[in-house]
């Protein structure tokens, strides 16, 4: 059934990337008969390959090629070459992430307009509403086996880290606490089995109880026949015609051979960081500053949310490490109130860290070490932690930008991630830790650690979503403002991060592209 | 200015005390147990760090920098650290940037605590402020070698899970599906 394509096929359209955005877009492109390739960089990967160790998993699928970070994040300094946690490897980071599943509120599609601007920010509002992609979501969480509603699949069972949290939640007067909605099964679902609590969610689901591209997807784009998958090649440049469409891309195989796919249209989702450096690095005669940026905004506006962790020593054991890692959040202060101090909202999601990251991460960096640290990793079965993920400005010197003389292994430019915070992102993790202090407190806490913000794993707005040309990059559809068979499929066409983890809204927003896309091509339209 | 001393001291203030929390102080006990190890050591069969150049002292005062990187005084014996150091030294005997990241590394360890204490770095009796004077060599690529190496050999150590109270891989064993909703004091 596996379809194999020729290179010089220009009828398929080329997807980069086989993550969230990717792996979606492939497979409901497939379902409606739409052939394509799937270029991913990154290797085969299947539930053999995953093993319940951190720093096993961390460095067998990660995206270790060189990067810069810069910027005055403390990342910059303590994590010199790793701005973000990203997956390289089939399946994206859809492999390592934790499965919250949470939908954009209505405002959050316009920051602009709700905040009435924020000094210092490049805000826009999205050029879509929540009305306009409510029937998405649906799609998105009944694909997924989003908990909740949608599915009838009720949330997951509380863990004994999630009870520290919610109790504690619930003393300082908090109520929207719930264990979902997580794209993680609590029951059968799909062909896929129920959550057995197993507590390495973010090493990969060994039983393929969370979701992810690599075992739904991908496998069920392959077997319509109309998608091919050719890992280990990675894109090192879209091209295009005189007349300015894209024409196809070059690529490295997996000897390290360049070849060059034809395609009709391009999908690029590499994740925010690798897209649009894509896109810079196919700068050409006709387009100088890199393909699809007539507006300038190809690599500006990077945003990772406003995050940050916590871990109490509480007074009795906890084992945190047993169970999801996440499935336990609370809502309380994920509203737009800026008498708070700060425009937007954030949520307080619990997550166990085993002992491996805890040790590199309770204190980051070359200076993390001595009692502060050893004397909390005695405590570790008492521990209890939260990740705090806030909504963060976007600002266009928060950017991807290309090293002047820094190549990687296939000889393109190193991308330098720049990432600052905005004061608004300050006050509201000040606000965050403060509150989470409290909740801590209330439960006799002995020790709190602050944790600053760790390697991006939620990256958005390299390429963003504008009604005008002039204000991003692509437009409602992720299609390119300059180029009408360019599309971009990630999170890099956020507008704004808004406050939830982004990969259901990458989901939606796939599907909705593909469904345009497939009936444009029809059309004869692209 | 990092490698300033009297900025070190600084920084030192505001991450030792760890007041509202109990942290086991006992140095003697801890520099007896020290010193158990060192007679043990320094009569028994020499390793490869004998042959890395690396003197029996010199090797005691690279155990001494690791048990203060990460100290957990009565909570870990002295083994987790030999071997990291060991190790080490045995990547020195064969490799010459290792060999030389060691001993001009350890050779300025040692300057700093003979100018400041006028002792040898083990022999300063105070953790406090031995962790100074590491404190300001911690940026330094002969420091952060040892401590990345502790930080594998201490925390992703699964014959040291269990005195953690870490349970590590759990799939083998269909998960935590008897335990993880456990708690029993809230
Ligand atoms: C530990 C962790 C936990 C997370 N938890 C959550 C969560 O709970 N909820 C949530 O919403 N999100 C979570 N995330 C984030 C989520 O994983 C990402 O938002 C999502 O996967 C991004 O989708 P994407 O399609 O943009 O990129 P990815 O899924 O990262 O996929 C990009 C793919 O493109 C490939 N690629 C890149 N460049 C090229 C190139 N030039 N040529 C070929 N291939 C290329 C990469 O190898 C990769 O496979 C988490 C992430 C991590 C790391
Ligand atoms: S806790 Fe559940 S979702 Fe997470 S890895 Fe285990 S089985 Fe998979």
């Amino acid at each position: 059934m596996a379809a194999k394509f020729d290179l010089n096929d220009d009828s398929v359209v080329v997807i980069i990337g086989s993550g969230a955005g990717g792996g979606t877009v492939a497979n409901e492109l497939a379902q409606r008969g739409v052939k394509s390739v799937i270029l991913e960089a990154g290797k085969t990967l299947s539930l053999e390959d995953i093993e319940n160790d951190e720093w096993a998993m961390f460095s067998k699928i990660s995206w270790l090629d060189k990067r810069q970070s810069a910027g005055s994040w403390h990342g910059a300094v303590n994590h010199p070459g790793l701005p973000a946690w990203i997956v390289k490897g089939l399946g994206g980071s859809t492999v390592h992430w934790a499965g919250v599943s949470i939908r954009y509120q209505e405002h959050e599609f316009k920051m602009k307009t709700t905040s009435g601007g924020v000094a210092g920010a490049n805000l826009l509002d999205w050029p879509i509403t929540l009305d306009e992609l409510k029937p998405w979501y649906d799609k998105a969480e009944l694909k997924m086996g989003t908990t909740g509603d949608v599915t009838g699949m009720p949330h997951l069972p509380w863990s004994a880290d999630f009870k520290v949290l919610a109790e504690g939640a619930r003393r300082i007067g908090y109520s929207k606490i719930t264990a979902g909605p997580m794209s993680i099964n609590s029951q059968d679902r799909d062909g896929r089995p129920a959550c057995q609590q197993i507590g390495f969610c973010m090493q990969g689901c060994k039983i393929g109880a969370k979701w992810s591209t690599l075992y739904t997807e991908l496998p069920r784009a392959v077997e319509t026949g109309n998608c091919e998958i050719r890992t280990n090649c990675m894109v090192l440049q879209v091209e295009h015609d005189k007349s300015g469409k894209v024409t196809g891309v070059v690529y490295a195989d997996a000897d390290g051979k360049k070849q060059r796919q034809k395609a009709r249209v391009v999908c690029v989702a590499g994740n925010s960081i690798e897209s649009p450096r894509l896109l810079l690095n196919s700068e050409s005669s006709m387009f100088p500053n890199g393909l699809a940026n007539s507006s300038g905004q190809v690599g500006r506006n990077y945003m990772t949310h406003m995050t940050a962790g916590v871990y109490g020593v509480m007074p009795g054991e906890v084992h945190m490490n047993r169970g999801t890692a996440v499935a336990g959040i609370v809502r309380d202060e994920a509203h737009y109130d800026d008498s708070r101090g700060f425009a937007g909202g954030y949520t307080l999601e619990k997550l166990a860290l085993g002992l491996g990251f805890l040790s590199a991460f309770l204190v980051p960096g070359p200076t993390g070490w001595g009692r502060e640290v050893s004397s909390g990793l005695e405590n570790y079965k008492y521990m209890s932690g939260v990740w705090i993920c806030g909504e963060d400005m976007p600002q266009e010197q928060n950017r991807i930008a290309l090293h002047a003389t820094e190549k990687d292994q296939y000889g393109l430019p190193v991308p330098v991630v720049h990432k600052t915070d905005h004061p608004n992102d300050t006050n509201m993790r000040n606000h965050a830790y403060a509150q989470m202090a409290k909740i801590y407190h209330s439960l006799g806490a002995k020790k709190i650690y602050n944790l600053p913000a760790y390697p991006a794993s939620h990256n958005m707005g390299t390429n963003r979503m504008s009604a005008k040309p002039e204000d991003g990059v692509v437009n409602k559809w992720g299609q390119s403002h300059d180029i009408k068979n360019l599309f971009v499929s990630d999170g890099s066409q956020f507008t704004t991060s808004a406050s939830p983890n982004p990969t259901l809204t990458i989901v939606a927003l796939a599907i909705r592209q593909a469904d345009y896309l497939a009936t444009q091509m029809k059309k004869g339209a692209i | 200015m990092l490698y300033d001393l009297t900025i070190v001291k600084d920084h030192y203030r505001e991450i030792a005390p760890i007041s509202d929390f109990k942290v086991s102080r006992r140095s003697l006990l801890a520099s007896t147990a020290f010193l158990a190890l060192a007679t043990a050591t320094a009569v028994g069969p020499t390793g490869s760090w004998a042959a890395a150049g690396v003197s029996a002292e010199q090797r005691l005062a690279l155990i001494r920098m690791a048990r203060d990187i990460y100290p957990h005084d009565d909570f870990l014996p002295d083994e987790p650290y030999v071997e990291v150091v060991d190790s080490i030294l045995k990547e020195a005997e064969s490799n010459d940037d290792t060999r030389k990241l060691v001993m001009d590394g350890l050779s300025d360890l040692e300057a700093r605590a003979q100018k400041i204490y006028g002792s040898s770095f083990a022999a300063i009796a105070d953790p406090n402020k031995r962790e100074g004077v590491l404190r300001s060599i911690e940026l330094t690529g002969f420091f952060q070698k040892f401590k990345g190496g502790l930080l594998m050999g201490l925390y992703n150590n699964k014959s040291l899970y269990p005195k953690f109270g870490y349970d590590g891989s759990s799939w083998e064993q269909g998960g935590f599906m008897d335990s993880f909703d456990k708690i029993g004091w809230l």
